[in-house]
């Protein structure tokens, strides 16, 4: 019989879903993934959880608890960091270890430790983890090198094919090419762009993020989200800052959202905070001083957590959505007006 | 830093109340309360005349690293000018180049050295002050008399100078006390290590001076958590010396492998070393939305059921009443009492 392995679909699974199951489904074992983030998954989370734990970590310990009697492994890394001065959420390296604690009877977790500030973690430490989980599954050394070799391959290639380049953001930005497909149906007669700006399990999260994606879409607007950003713009956005940015994954965030601010080339952006995360306190904070600092293009900061309703997220939106092409039509009926005049001086 | 040649300093006052509502006041929504005391503590210092601020910085799994961007912003926009000092203590060989440069004037990198270690041998000194002041509280007869000695000897360590006459203070020190305070010897006396987050567990009006209470009711107290397993190199250095951190850590093992940030790893092996120090409790306290702490908390009934020791976890912010708070203490020491006399 295949064992049965468990993958919570929250947190760092968005990231890197392709790596896990690749690896698991060519050592030979079954991938179960708990569900979409539905009702019941987020009242288990709401419940079980510890009270302070920000909401995206509620949804695991829900997720966990929903696979827990329908497989033989959990697997929860604990992922430190994945870059060799940043680091990333302490709750990562710690999730695995409190859930173990608080539910005794959840079925075992295979928690390899990793990280890549640390001294000694390099490839070493990979092809390690790799071995000491791969023997669990099966005793060919081959195919267990085969497997992780086949997982890294495919996981280069997903994030490959979701960054775009430097050139297809301008083109983007000149409104030449579309990131989305929107239907035809949906296009506007003037395209709004917008940067979606928050963690990826926040905004790939239908139930946590209130749908915020597919309400912009179904109203033809284009959206970029971090994930898709060029390494080299977010880096060099980094660069700006007097001191690091030593949280690996508020870099990208923080990046995308400097880098709009700065160039004022998009109509909006929108940026997610989940209620109590770290580290969106202090990227929030920074990318509203920021903007207020260059104010050109508008920034909506919206909070979430369990209690957030869609109507009230609804209607922020379209506020922001009215007033930023009331902002445009006076654009453009400025910029009309400038013609005229430029006509009438010749 | 007075030994670095930087002497005109302008002490924070004690924060207070109107502290924390300046601070909350401006900071963001949900950051934890450190950071909302330390920026009410700046703009009064600002107010006062300051033109250079001092902060710690770290690299770490912390939000602390982030402090001192953020708060530069949001000064600069409330409209104050100054420059900010960050000192980044994890990293020694940075740590000696800031303050040669920015407080010293340039001065020796030897003499750098010197001033960090009288530093950190003075912190030797306070948190020895600290452990006495807590179990003196509790047995003096005239009542008060403790804190008044306590404020004394704190001023002998900063005013001490020379490293000969330091070595001798760690004599002198606990004689002061004896000298000066009438005791009325009590036996079996409860004894409680307070753990939890650094700045919560050393600011008396963050935790509403927590010791102070605790004394009151009877019991003995001990700080386990310290700033000088940051800051005492020496004692890293010291081959013959095991520090006390790194017993905590190697006690949290089964519990939790892994450094994530804060004091969890030493506050979990502290606690599992709890009752072998002579424990009869502990206290955890932790600022509302701590990243680390929350990994402490999650993982504490656990190892209180399997340790057989009794845990009080307390989460503290600017709104903590203090009524309700000395209800809770209240009840936790009479539980520790009839667990005592069985």
């Amino acid at each position: 019989m295949k064992k049965r392995v468990g993958f919570p679909n929250a947190l760092l699974f968005y990231k890197y879903s392709v790596l896990w199951t690749t690896f698991f489904q060519e050592l030979g074992a079954e991938i179960i993934i708990s569900p979409e983030t539905n009702k019941i998954i987020k009242d288990l989370g709401v419940k079980y959880a510890p009270d302070e734990d920000c909401y995206s970590t509620k949804l695991y310990f829900g997720h966990t608890l929903y696979l827990k009697d329908k497989v033989d492994y959990l697997f929860i890394p604990r992922l430190g960091s994945d870059h060799e001065v940043n680091v990333g959420c302490p709750k990562f390296i710690a999730l695995a270890e409190v859930l173990k604690s608080m539910f005794p009877d959840i079925p075992k977790i295979i928690m390899p430790f990793f990280s890549m500030a640390k001294k000694g973690h390099g490839r070493f430490k990979i092809l390690r983890i790799i071995f000491s989980i791969g023997f669990r599954f099966t005793i060919n050394p081959f195919r267990i090198l085969i497997s992780g070799k086949r997982a890294f391959d495919a996981q280069f290639k997903y994030e490959k094919g979701l960054k775009i380049s430097e050139e297809e953001l301008q083109k983007w930005e000149n409104s030449e090419i579309s990131l989305q497909n929107l239907s035809i149906l949906e296009q506007r007669e003037t395209p709004l762009r917008i940067a979606l700006v928050g963690h990826s399990y926040v905004i790939n999260d239908d139930l946590s993020s209130v749908s915020i994606k597919n309400l912009l879409l179904s109203r033809g607007i284009d959206l970029i989200t971090p994930e898709q950003m060029p390494k080299v713009l977010i880096e060099k956005q980094m660069e700006k800052l007097d001191y690091n940015m030593y949280f690996n994954y508020a870099r990208e965030i923080l990046g995308t959202a400097m880098h709009f601010i700065e160039n004022n080339s998009i109509d909006g952006i929108l940026q997610l905070i989940i209620f109590s995360c770290g580290i969106d306190s202090i990227i929030g904070e920074m990318s509203a001083r920021y903007s207020s600092r260059k104010p050109g293009t508008p920034l909506l900061q919206l909070v979430i957590d369990e209690l957030s309703s869609e109507t009230g997220v609804l209607t922020r939106i379209e506020a922001f959505l009215d007033m930023i092409e009331r902002k445009n039509k006076f654009r453009r009926k400025e910029l009309i007006c400038h013609s005229h005049s430029l006509i009438l001086d010749h | 830093m007075r030994e670095a040649g930087k002497n005109d300093l302008i002490l924070p006052k004690k924060p207070n109340r109107k502290t924390a509502e300046l601070g909350a006041r401006y900071s963001p929504e949900f950051i934890c309360t450190p950071f909302k005391l330390t920026l009410g503590t700046y703009i009064e210092m600002l107010e006062e005349g300051a033109d250079e601020l001092g902060s710690g910085s770290c690299h770490s799994w912390c939000r602390f690293g982030y402090y001192w961007p953020v708060q530069k912003l949001i000064l600069e926009d409330l409209g104050y000018d100054f420059k900010f000092i960050c000192l980044d203590y994890l990293r020694p060989s940075i740590l000696l180049k800031t303050l040669q440069k920015e407080i010293g004037n340039n001065c020796s990198l030897q003499q750098a050295i010197r001033a960090f270690r009288i530093g950190w041998i003075k912190n030797r000194f306070t948190d020895l002050v600290d452990n006495l002041l807590y179990s003196y509280r509790v047995i003096e007869t005239e009542k008060g008399l403790s804190e008044k000695i306590a404020e004394k000897a704190y001023r002998i360590i900063v005013e001490t100078k020379e490293l000969r006459n330091m070595k001798k203070l760690r004599k002198q020190l606990p004689e002061f006390f004896e000298k000066n305070i009438d005791v009325q010897k009590k036996d079996d006396l409860i004894k409680i290590g307070i753990c939890g987050e650094l700045y919560v567990v050393y600011e008396p009006s963050l935790n509403l001076d927590i010791h102070k209470k605790l004394n009151e009711l009877g019991i003995v107290v001990e700080n386990t958590v310290s700033l000088r397993s940051y800051l005492d190199i020496g004692l890293k250095l010291n081959p013959f010396v095991k520090s006390p951190y790194k017993t905590a850590i190697k006690a949290a093992k089964p519990y939790i492998e892994n450094k994530c940030g804060g004091e969890t790893l030493e506050n979990v092996g502290d606690i599992v070393l709890g009752k072998k120090h002579g424990n009869d409790g502990m206290v955890h306290l932790y600022p509302f939305t701590c990243m680390p702490e929350i990994i402490t908390r999650s993982l504490i009934p656990q190892i209180s059921r399997e340790h057989d020791i009794p845990v009080l976890s307390l989460v503290l912010d600017e709104h903590t009443g203090e009524a309700g708070f000395h209800t809770r203490l209240e009840a936790y020491a009479d539980m520790l009492i009839r667990r005592k006399m069985k």
